[in-house]
């Protein structure tokens, strides 16, 4: 077990280390000046240069990626060019709101998929699992960027039952939740369904059944914990899905969360910014996977007491 | 099975105008002022937008962009991404080793913010868009094309062609590659849904298809801007976008359970 | 039955002391389209910040309605070309502590400002300063070092206490200012409070980017007045709320068509006309922008001291263009091609294509190439482009017209972005950089200003108007030509004066 863990999180950070490069060249090479996007139109242009020195950004491409990897490695983030504030300050204003909104989105998935998946699952074939799979199909088939509008103009403009965007107030999460919750619900309760018709096909199960439990007694007792291997196998990666959902829902409902803040620093060419969000997204991913595996091997009895 | 019938037919129907569309002499640049954000006439069924184009017409161009897009990046990411997975499962040792390394920093990387950094060093436009997606996109194939060929390669015919002498290439193709159809082919087709739904992403952030050209996913985000006075420009395009990749994704599911079908009956009889 | 009643007395008893202790109830809050950035005078260079800046800090000169400088918070008198001495009023402002704003401080904000370690980006326009002397608490002297008539029109700068200069102090999200209004509180990002010092009335600035949740804000009463950064369809939208009422002004910010006068094509002049022609500005203002949106001719406004009244001698005459083009070798069969660059703001692409279209009817094809701003602005100032749309905001000095036509202002060196190179427009603005008097550079301002219509480096488009809705029961707010947030010192809410 420990060996597992110290070999994942080696690979993990060759990773992060692979990744941090890459955002670093690709953000530095892409057109356009920070220092003319911080000073705009009209200021004079007297002390442009000066300015880029200050920062830093005249070295050398090779000089600045050394010097940000070792900054990291002290717990510095850098300074936002365009906020003017530690990057580190900004990240902790912001996370706080994307997690809330995955949390939630999360938290409804979950509410939706499980109950429409197994009742599926035990409903196959019947008019039951007909309808769910089809309102997921249907999930599956619309993207955040058009729910979340239409969702906007349904309960926010003609309804005004709930804030258009921003947040504040529990009203707010709501629509952005259930943008970004019903995407993933709809991929979740068709993994849930099939699996659980994988696992119902199996023999334990019917000798569950044989040696007279009911039905629901197998489902929940036996049947789902052994779907909740691929199950959570998927909710890992669909993490991944879920915060790049997350960027288009926090743009479209202007959600002061990460992924607002990473297109927001893009289109302003805030160089530290940048960096620090793709690291934490692909930090927290690559997190999540390794968790999703340890989880895998805790359940898997096989691999939590090894081969015997 | 009426499913089967009905998505099948609206698939069709979207890959015939995308073609028409390139035929018709369509005028998507007409402006007329007067019809800024109207709804629907006698003249345009489906209302004018901005600029007072006509919807329907732009609508139309756009299934060529999603089209293109989505036909362009599948080939592009299937073919290059089967041939790598396959290539370097087969191979082991280190070449798998290392790409499995690469494939993991292309996962890590959310598949948005690369999009997005290779369009703005390209420039935006719908090239770049099917470029950035594709290198965005073989990684899917190249992990499952990867996995399957694993699991294949060590079993009894493989091995028993490896050792009559067979070459590698013509083990490759002859006896994985036809292994990997079904899963790839299902793939595939989720695949170019979620191509459709980036491109229109990218669209709606734009980066992807400038003004003046037209893409569904440009043409919601810019009907954004005018729900609370139009709120036709972000429902029809809107409209259109799904049931097309609804009746893909419909699609992909009978196929799937169509294959599934065929493979088990396979394994009936060969058992 | 008794108890009942009681209980009842105390909800509502306890609900009065609830909407009581609120005090934001009565707060005004304006929504902003770009949060601000920066609340140090020293560095901010953006809209919102400046505007915002303007209400919490003090400054020694303002400017009138033509543009010409006035005391703020000083007078001045011209000891000699080089030499001016300023007096403050006999009521500055205090600062946070109490103690009230003095000579020390304008000179401790400006020696800051000047010292090129603290890389601030308002240096430039200081530069012709060698030396400040603070002659006692309400007397201070700049000294320059080339005779500027144009000068006390850069001292526009917020004052900050010498105190926070001297410990090296930033105030960008801490300002200590004299303004009329003062600091309370920037909680998030979105939401900064400040407070006018004469009667305490609480101004709320909410972040909010999205024009259409503005809107919508603004309608449910969570925001009480919302300025500019609307496309004209809503504006139209919520004129038409009973609840809400929209005012109109002129303004002055310039916007144009920026040609690249290397390209072979535009060199000629007969094509830059042809242009000029071809766009009917009438019916871009008409279906484009709001009302009180005034057609342009050049970068200052009729109204501004130095600036020309004149008629635009191209009018919207497709006709004329296509003959203009035909003299100038273009034909259907060889037609002028260019290429219009533009960032991907909606308004922005709306008027490129309808530009795009007009130009067809004078037979020049037109290409847009819609790139996001940070790209498109590199290009625009390296000169890799051929025609493009921005507009100047907040220009008040004259000088604007060597920084952007002078031969030499090529970026980085100034806003020259064209390359523009006129011998006779050089000559112009040398002689009035040597004419110390102003009566005399006004003429050569004029003559500047006719020429530059004439020869078309930038076709003028129009000057933005300024547009505010609010809530019926505000009062007093006076919109600005420059689009800043000064009436906010007389605003009032309700039947409150």
């Amino acid at each position: 077990m420990i060996a597992f863990i110290a070999s994942r999180l080696i690979s993990t950070l060759i990773v992060v280390l692979g990744v941090i490069c890459m955002v670093f060249l690709l953000i530095h090479f892409i057109p356009g000046d920070p220092v003319d996007m911080m000073l705009g139109e009209s200021a004079r242009t007297v002390d442009r240069e000066a300015l880029r020195e200050a920062l830093g950004l005249n070295r050398p491409l090779g000089v600045q990626l050394w010097s940000y990897i070792t900054s990291l490695f002290q717990g510095n983030l850098g300074t936002s060019l365009h906020h003017r504030i530690p990057v580190s300050d900004l990240l902790a204003e912001r996370l706080p709101a994307t997690i809330e909104l995955a949390v939630a989105a999360l938290l409804i998935a979950v509410a939706i998929a499980f109950p429409l998946g197994i009742v599926a699952a035990l409903k196959k074939g019947k008019a039951m699992d007909k309808v769910s799979m089809a309102v997921s199909m249907i999930g599956v088939s619309i993207p955040n960027f058009l729910f979340g509008p239409v969702l906007i103009l349904l309960f926010s403009i003609w309804a005004g039952w709930f804030p258009v965007s921003g947040r504040d107030g529990w009203s707010s999460l709501v629509l952005p939740a259930v943008t970004l919750g019903t995407a993933l619900a709809a991929v979740l309760s068709r993994m849930i369904r099939s699996t659980l018709l994988d696992v119902l096909q199996e023999d334990y199960i019917r000798t569950a059944r044989a040696k007279g439990c009911s039905k629901v007694q197998v489902v929940l007792h036996h049947a789902m914990r052994n779907a909740m291997l691929p199950i959570i196998t998927l909710l890992g990666l669909q993490l991944g899905v879920l915060l790049g959902g997350a960027v288009i829902t926090e743009t479209v409902f202007s959600w002061p969360g990460i992924g607002k803040l990473m297109i927001d620093s893009i289109n302003s060419r805030d160089y530290p910014v940048v960096q620090a969000c793709v690291l934490l997204i692909s930090l927290s991913y690559v997190f999540v996977n390794m968790l999703t595996d340890l989880a895998y091997a805790w359940l898997d009895p096989r691999i939590r007491f090894g081969d015997r | 099975m009426k499913s089967w019938g009905l998505s099948f037919w609206l698939i069709i129907l979207w890959l015939l105008a995308a073609v028409l569309s390139q035929f018709m002499v369509l005028d998507i640049t007409h402006i007329d002022l007067e019809k800024i954000l109207q709804g629907p006439d006698w003249n345009n069924w489906l209302g004018y937008d901005d600029l007072g184009r006509s919807v329907f017409n732009r609508l139309l161009d756009g299934t060529w962009t999603s089209c293109i897009v989505a036909l362009t990046v599948i080939s592009v990411s299937l073919i290059t991404g089967t041939l790598i997975g396959t290539a370097s499962a087969y191979a082991g040792g280190i070449t798998d080793l290392v790409v499995v390394r690469i494939i993991d920093i292309f996962l890590a990387f959310p598949g948005i913010l690369l999009a997005i950094a290779l369009a703005g060093i390209m420039g935006a436009g719908i090239e770049n868009v099917i470029v950035a997606l594709s290198i965005v996109g073989w990684v899917g194939f190249a992990r499952l094309a990867r996995a399957q060929t694993l699991s294949i390669k060590h079993r009894e015919h493989i091995v028993a062609a490896r050792s009559l002498g067979t070459g590698h290439l013509k083990i490759i193709v002859k006896h994985i590659i036809p292994m990997l159809t079904t899963p790839i082919l299902i793939e595939a087709t989720f695949g170019i849904a979620s191509i459709i739904i980036a491109e229109a992403g990218l669209s709606f952030l734009g980066l992807g298809v400038q003004a003046p050209d037209a893409s569904w996913g440009s043409m919601i985000r810019d009907g954004t801007r005018y729900m609370l006075v139009a709120p036709h420009l972000v429902l029809i395009p809107g409209t259109a976008l799904m049931i097309v990749i609804l009746s893909i994704n419909l699609l992909g599911d009978r196929l799937r359970d169509w294959l599934d079908i065929r493979s088990q009956l396979r394994i009936q009889r060969e058992s | 039955m008794n108890m009942v009643v009681r209980v009842i007395g105390c909800l509502f008893w306890l609900t009065t002391l609830v909407s009581c202790s609120q005090p934001d109830s009565q707060s005004i809050r304006f929504g902003l389209a770009s949060a601000a950035i920066s609340l140090d005078p020293r560095y901010a260079t953006d809209a919102s910040s400046v505007r915002i800046n303007r209400l919490l800090y003090q400054r020694m000169v303002d400017f009138d309605d033509q543009y010409r400088p006035i005391p703020s918070l000083a007078s001045w008198k011209k000891i000699s070309n080089k030499h001016y001495r300023f007096t403050l009023t006999s009521e500055p402002g205090n600062f946070i502590g109490g103690q009230q704003l003095r000579a020390s401080d304008v000179k401790a904000t400006y020696d800051f400002i000047l010292n090129k370690k603290n890389v601030s980006p308002h240096r430039g326009s200081l530069s012709k300063i060698i030396r400040i002397d603070v002659i006692d608490d309400k007397t201070i002297d700049f000294i320059l070092s080339h005779p500027d008539p144009l000068f006390p029109g850069y001292l526009v700068i917020g004052i900050v206490p010498e105190s926070v200069v001297k410990k090296h102090i930033r105030l960008d999200k801490k300002p200590q200012g004299s303004g009329s209004f003062r600091f309370v509180d920037w909680p998030g990002q979105d939401r900064l409070i400040i407070e006018r010092r004469r009667d305490k009335q609480r101004i709320e600035f909410l972040h909010v980017q999205d024009p259409t949740v503005r809107v919508l804000k603004l309608i449910r009463g969570e925001v009480d007045i919302i300025q500019n950064d609307l496309p004209v369809e809503l504006v139209r939208f919520l004129e038409t709320k009973p609840s809400l009422r929209t005012e109109y002004l002129e303004g002055s910010n310039f916007t144009y068509l920026g040609l690249n006068m290397q390209h072979p094509d535009l060199k000629k002049h007969a094509v830059r006309q042809a242009i000029a022609h071809a766009i009917d500005r009438a019916k871009l203002v008409r279906y484009m922008m709001s009302a009180k949106t005034k057609l342009a001719t050049g970068l200052l406004p009729p109204y501004h001291w130095a600036g020309i009244k004149t008629t635009n001698p191209y009018d919207y005459n497709p006709a004329k263009a296509r003959h203009l083009l035909a003299s100038a070798g273009y034909t259907k069969l060889n037609p002028l091609t260019l290429e219009y660059k533009t960032s991907g703001d909606p308004l922005q692409i709306r008027i490129a294509t309808i530009i795009q279209q007009q130009l067809k009817d004078a037979g020049i094809q037109l290409t847009l190439r819609s790139l996001d701003w940070a790209t498109v602005y590199g290009d625009i100032k390296s000169g890799r482009f051929q025609l493009y749309s921005l507009s100047w905001v907040g220009i008040k000095l004259p000088d604007i017209f060597r920084y952007v036509f002078y031969s030499k202002s090529v970026p980085p060196a100034g806003a020259n972005r064209g390359r523009y190179n006129n011998v006779e427009v050089d000559r112009l603005l040398d002689l009035a950089e040597q004419e110390y008097n102003i009566q005399g550079r006004i003429q050569y301002y004029r003559k500047l200003q006719n020429l530059l219509l004439q020869d078309l480096p930038y076709v003028p488009l129009w000057y933005k108007a300024n547009v505010a809705i609010m809530a019926s029961d505000l009062k007093g707010y006076r919109l600005a030509k420059d689009g800043n947030y000064d009436g906010l010192e007389l605003i009032s809410k309700g039947g409150s004066l």
